[in-house]
């Protein structure tokens, strides 16, 4: 079974009229199986990110239908919809968004308190997904005394501590410099080749893409190409 | 980590956002606690001052007809709740003799006993008469004839002439409430067999409990009477005591209802910026699988533990800040301090209270967001401001007003007691702040034309910042409102409502000397007309009287309602004494000449007589139809009176007596008339005051009533100051990310404080604008309240130095409460400052 399965995926965002309405997805449909690593690329606006939300359960899409692992999103309300965020997906954003007050292993065992996992399990999960990520060591840190690569991968930390079936990565590179992405890139493979996790990952940057086994490129809210490494389109 | 960790590091990480927080709890409880204490302090006093000056609240029951009745038709009351006790009377006129003196004297016959067992009855010295050969006198008679406990009197009845022992000698005050004017109690059954009278009575008064509801238990009373009796409340009785305290009743209560809201909304506001301020942490939360009712949880659980802290401090403070107050509050009044009810359950129940008011502030932002936009979280850009909440503040702002209008009209229809304008008063407050966001911006951007060139740079920031920020500035701006708006509503109201009783007074009482009937006015009438006829020649006879004026007043019913029927000289040459309304003074004047009467506003609503309508007056138990020609504004006897001349009253009702007779002295010899007038007075059973005394006296009510009323609203002002300040505070601490940008991109620290002080003082001014609007209208319909209360409309006077010191005070306020954290903000290390979240 496919871990996401987009069908023609739309979404418009509404404007002061249907004149100002904004068509940021256009109809995508998207396969990907496990232990898949995609990226997607594109030039700002073309809808990458909405449809990495849209995948994520963030937003919902204005019409076709999302399914992860079978699933159809749609037919969750909210709560379910959390849970499915808490649960199979993790996610690593751009600005790391780690809470200020929390330390690394705090923020990284979140996921699972939300989940009502017990303080003493849910710390030892955070410590095992910090050493992961090589982490360990700074867990009793909060995100200020940590570097922009250090908190990035705390954040990775935080996205596979529940154990997710999919990763969703918006531009975790984009606030780095090339020796920072090049490690949270490392990472990312690793999760697909070591623990079979899926990984969509949104980014500009050619290099961190090509890391990628698929690259799906976008341009005004279509998919424009898809790509396995080295492979014509499918 | 527990979930609840999650808090305390917010606490930690952000002391001063959890201790504003807190913060505005405390000073909501600590200003309720203080707001009622003082208010109940008020009320106790103004209770006390009544009974002083009126006597306890009673009610009477009188023979329908007129006359005397028979005591045994009175079924028993004792049990009807409010009852205090039920005191039967009986007058008779006497003679006392002392020695050589003799002295025309009233005698009140009561249970002398039983009276002073309820407290009805207090006796300087000595015990209360008991036996047929006994007698308690006025202290001051008894002190001026040179007796004393122990000593005999001669006692001149129909019957017979006793000599009677002094058991007691009472106050003068505590005689107030039943004598009406009678130095001599005797037993009831006694004084009634030497008047060769058996159980009869001239009425039976009952005493009231100081919390009874009077008309309801009026209304009990009346239902237990046989038809041939009639239940009253006392009409005549130092009802101008009772005026100002109805009306100052009614702005205790506005100012309470008042604080208490604005001691609230601080509270929501605090909370709501609490969490508007946090929108992007707790978005995070929800989009790594935090649910709705999670993030809930989350900020209820945080406003129960703010909610509680908070509560218990303001608990503290407030009721250590009541004992002061409320004794400043009895000292104003002159009355002494009562101590205050430190009921078990106080601080319990007001830390719940706390807690529950900052659950309940918290529950909207709780919900809002619960459901917050999951993109918020992780987008680099502030959210946008949310859109239908204009429309929906509209709709609240409609519908405020409405309820506010409704119940207003209910209230002037009769349909809601007055205390109903409470509800109409708030209902609008808030109308006023819902309408706020859509007039601040506009405010502002107008303001800032004002600011000097030199501050261009900080002044359009400033703007910018107010601009950007529409809740934020919203919520501040709407604190000010408040406090404005209770400072200038109630400061109006006040102002004008003493205004109002003291320009009636001033009308009313234009003489230098007042002589005042000191018998009960239903002995003896035909006897004192020729008395009293006798009386007035003696005083115009006396060297340096210019003017002479008598009044004549008596009980009287007009379509089943008591009234006060007053019958007053009104000399051509002198100002007519009376405030017409929709009526000129020459038409009064001339309709007055043609016999025909006016009636009081209150008088006039309760009947539902207009001007024009002819009514019949009984009078000493005989009717005549009257012809009203206006409605006047009458404080006497709370507005039911009907005024007439006194030679119109004289020829259609028989009301011959001069109750009360205002002298005035010829230029420089006031002081001369003083011993004339007190021997006239002395040979005529009238009591002589100076116009001097009874001004003071007039004056000890109303700056008691005032000063406690002011004494509140200061309150309020300082809990009003504090939520601004606090409001502010929270709005700078917000602001510090984009302080510390500001002071990277290289302004300067004084800039920046400039900058934040302008802003608060821009926003300040414009809430202090919109308050002073809405303030104006809470005067006015405080003001359209007294109209039932009073029967006619209080004229709302605009009070430019009332409203300059609100809007000075707004704007000080948030000057100062930005100018301290801004300060602070801008010493902070530039990248801690850029770096906080």
């Amino acid at each position: 079974m496919p871990i996401v399965r987009t069908q023609h995926l739309e979404k418009t965002f509404a404007g002061a009229d249907a004149a100002a309405a904004v068509p940021a997805v256009r109809g995508v449909d998207l396969l990907v199986e496990a232990a898949e690593f995609l990226a997607i690329t594109g030039a700002s606006g073309s809808g990458k990110s909405t449809l990495l939300h849209m995948i994520g359960g963030i937003t919902r899409p204005t019409s076709g239908r999302m399914l992860l692992e079978g699933v159809d999103l749609a037919t969750l309300d909210d709560d379910g919809l959390a849970a499915v965020r808490r649960r199979r997906i993790g996610f690593v954003f751009q600005r790391y968004n780690l809470l200020p007050e929390l330390t690394l292993a705090e923020n990284v065992a979140l996921p699972l308190v939300l989940d009502g996992v017990g303080p003493a399990p849910a710390e030892a999960a955070a410590r095992e997904s910090l050493e992961k990520v090589g982490m360990a060591h700074r867990a009793a840190h909060r995100p200020d005394a940590l570097s922009g690569g250090e908190q990035q991968r705390g954040a990775i930390a935080r996205a596979l501590v529940t154990g997710p079936a999919l990763v969703l990565a918006d531009e975790p590179t984009g606030a780095l410099d090339s020796t920072n992405s090049a490690r949270v890139v490392e990472l990312l493979q690793r999760l697909v080749a070591d623990h079979r996790q899926t990984v969509i990952l949104v980014t500009h940057d050619a290099v961190v893409a090509a890391a990628a086994t698929r690259v799906v490129r976008m341009r005004d809210g279509l998919v424009e190409s898809d790509t396995a490494a080295g492979v014509a389109s499918r | 980590m527990r979930f609840r960790t999650l808090l305390l590091r917010q606490w930690r990480n952000r002391p001063g956002r959890a201790l504003a927080a807190a913060a505005s709890v405390a000073v909501a409880v600590g200003a309720v606690v203080a707001t009622w204490a003082a208010a109940d302090a008020s009320r106790a006093g103004y209770r006390r001052l009544t009974e002083t000056v009126a006597g306890v609240p009673s009610i009477d029951i009188t023979a329908r007809n007129g006359g005397r009745f028979d005591v045994t038709q009175v079924p028993r009351l004792v049990d009807v709740p409010g009852v205090r006790a039920v005191v039967p009377l009986f007058y008779r006129p006497t003679l006392l003799r002392v020695g050589e003196r003799r002295l025309r004297e009233v005698a009140v016959g009561v249970d002398a006993s039983a009276l002073a067992a309820a407290g009805l009855l207090t006796l300087d010295s000595g015990e209360p008469c008991r036996e047929s050969d006994e007698v308690v006198l006025d202290a001051t008679l008894a002190q001026g004839l040179g007796v004393g406990v122990g000593d005999e009197v001669l006692f001149f009845a129909r019957r017979r002439v006793a000599r009677m022992r002094i058991t007691g000698l009472a106050t003068s005050e505590s005689l107030r409430w039943f004598a009406e004017g009678a130095t001599a109690v005797v037993d009831i059954q006694v004084l009634e067999s030497m008047s060769l009278s058996t159980a009869e009575v001239d009425r039976v008064r009952i005493a009231l409990n100081a919390d009874a509801d009077r008309p309801r238990t009026l209304a009990a009373v009346s239902q237990r009477l046989p038809q041939s009796l009639a239940a009253d409340i006392p009409v005549g009785r130092a009802s101008m005591a009772e005026d100002v305290l109805h009306s100052a009743n009614l702005g205790l209560d506005f100012v309470t209802a008042l604080t208490s809201a604005m001691a609230w909304f601080i509270v929501g506001n605090a909370m709501l910026m609490n969490v508007a301020e946090r929108r992007r942490g707790l978005s995070l939360l929800r989009l790594l699988g935090g649910t709705g009712a999670q993030v809930r949880r989350l900020i209820t659980i945080e406003a129960a533990v703010l909610g509680g802290l908070g509560a218990t401090v303001g608990a503290a403070v407030g009721l250590a800040a009541a004992g002061p107050i409320s004794s400043g509050i009895s000292r104003a009044l002159q009355t002494p301090s009562a101590a205050l009810a430190w009921h078990p359950l106080l601080v319990p129940g007001a830390v719940l209270m706390g807690v529950l008011v900052a659950v309940a502030a918290a529950w909207w932002p709780a919900r809002e967001a619960a459901s917050i936009d999951l993109l918020e979280g992780v987008s680099a850009a502030p959210p946008a401001p949310p859109g239908s909440a204009s429309r929906k503040l509209l709709v609240a702002a409609a519908v405020l007003t409405v309820v506010a209008a409704v119940s207003e009209a209910m209230m002037y229809v009769g349909v809601w007691p007055p205390r109903a304008s409470v509800v109409s008063g708030i209902a609008l407050l808030l109308a006023f702040v819902a309408l706020t966001p859509f007039l601040l911006i506009p405010l502002v951007r107008f303001l800032s034309r004002f600011i000097p060139d030199r501050w261009r740079v900080e002044s359009t920031l400033a703007v910018e910042q107010i601009v950007r920020q529409p809740i934020r500035t919203a919520l501040t701006a709407g604190v000010l409102v408040v406090a404005v708006s209770n400072g200038i509503g109630l400061g109006h109201a006040i102002r004008d409502s003493v205004d109002d009783v003291l320009g009636w007074y001033g009308k009313m009482l234009r003489a230098d000397w007042v002589l005042t009937q000191a018998g009960a006015l239903s002995v003896a009438r035909e006897e004192r007309a020729a008395d009293s006829r006798k009386m007035e020649a003696e005083v115009r006879a006396v060297d340096g009287v210019a003017e002479v004026e008598g009044i004549g007043v008596a009980t009287g019913r007009v379509a089943g309602s008591v009234c006060v029927v007053i019958a007053r000289d009104m000399p051509d040459d002198r100002p007519l004494p009376l405030e017409p309304v929709d009526a000129t003074s020459d038409q009064v004047r001339a309709a007055l000449a043609r016999g025909e009467a006016v009636a009081g506003t209150v008088l006039a609503q309760r009947i539902g007589v207009k001007p024009g309508d002819e009514i019949v007056v009984e009078v000493f138990g005989r009717a005549t139809p009257v012809t009203v020609a206006a409605l006047v504004v009458d404080y006497t006897s709370g507005g039911a009176s009907l005024v007439l001349r006194r030679d119109a009253a004289r020829r259609l009702l028989g009301m011959e007596t001069a109750d009360v007779v205002l002298v005035t002295a010829a230029a420089g010899k006031a002081e001369s008339l003083q011993a004339p007038l007190a021997a006239i007075g002395k040979n005529h059973s009238m009591l002589l005051r100076s116009f001097g005394e009874l001004r003071r006296f007039i004056d000890t009510i109303v700056t008691g009533v005032v000063g406690s009323l002011w004494s509140i609203l200061g309150l309020g002002f300082v809990v009003g100051s504090l939520g601004v300040a606090n409001t502010v505070t929270m709005s700078v601490l917000e602001q510090k990310r984009s302080l510390g940008l500001l002071r990277a991109v290289g302004m300067r620290r004084g800039q920046v404080v400039r900058m934040v002080v302008l802003q608060s003082v821009l926003l300040g001014t414009a809430g202090g604008i919109v308050g002073v609007v809405a303030g104006l209208t809470t005067a006015l319909f405080i003001q359209f309240a007294s109209q039932p209360l009073l029967g006619h409309p209080l004229r709302m006077h605009i009070r430019p130095g009332i409203i300059v010191a609100n809007l000075l005070a707004a704007i000080a306020v948030t000057a100062l409460a930005a100018w301290f954290p801004a300060r602070r903000a801008v010493r902070l290390d530039l990248l801690e400052a850029i770096s906080s979240e």
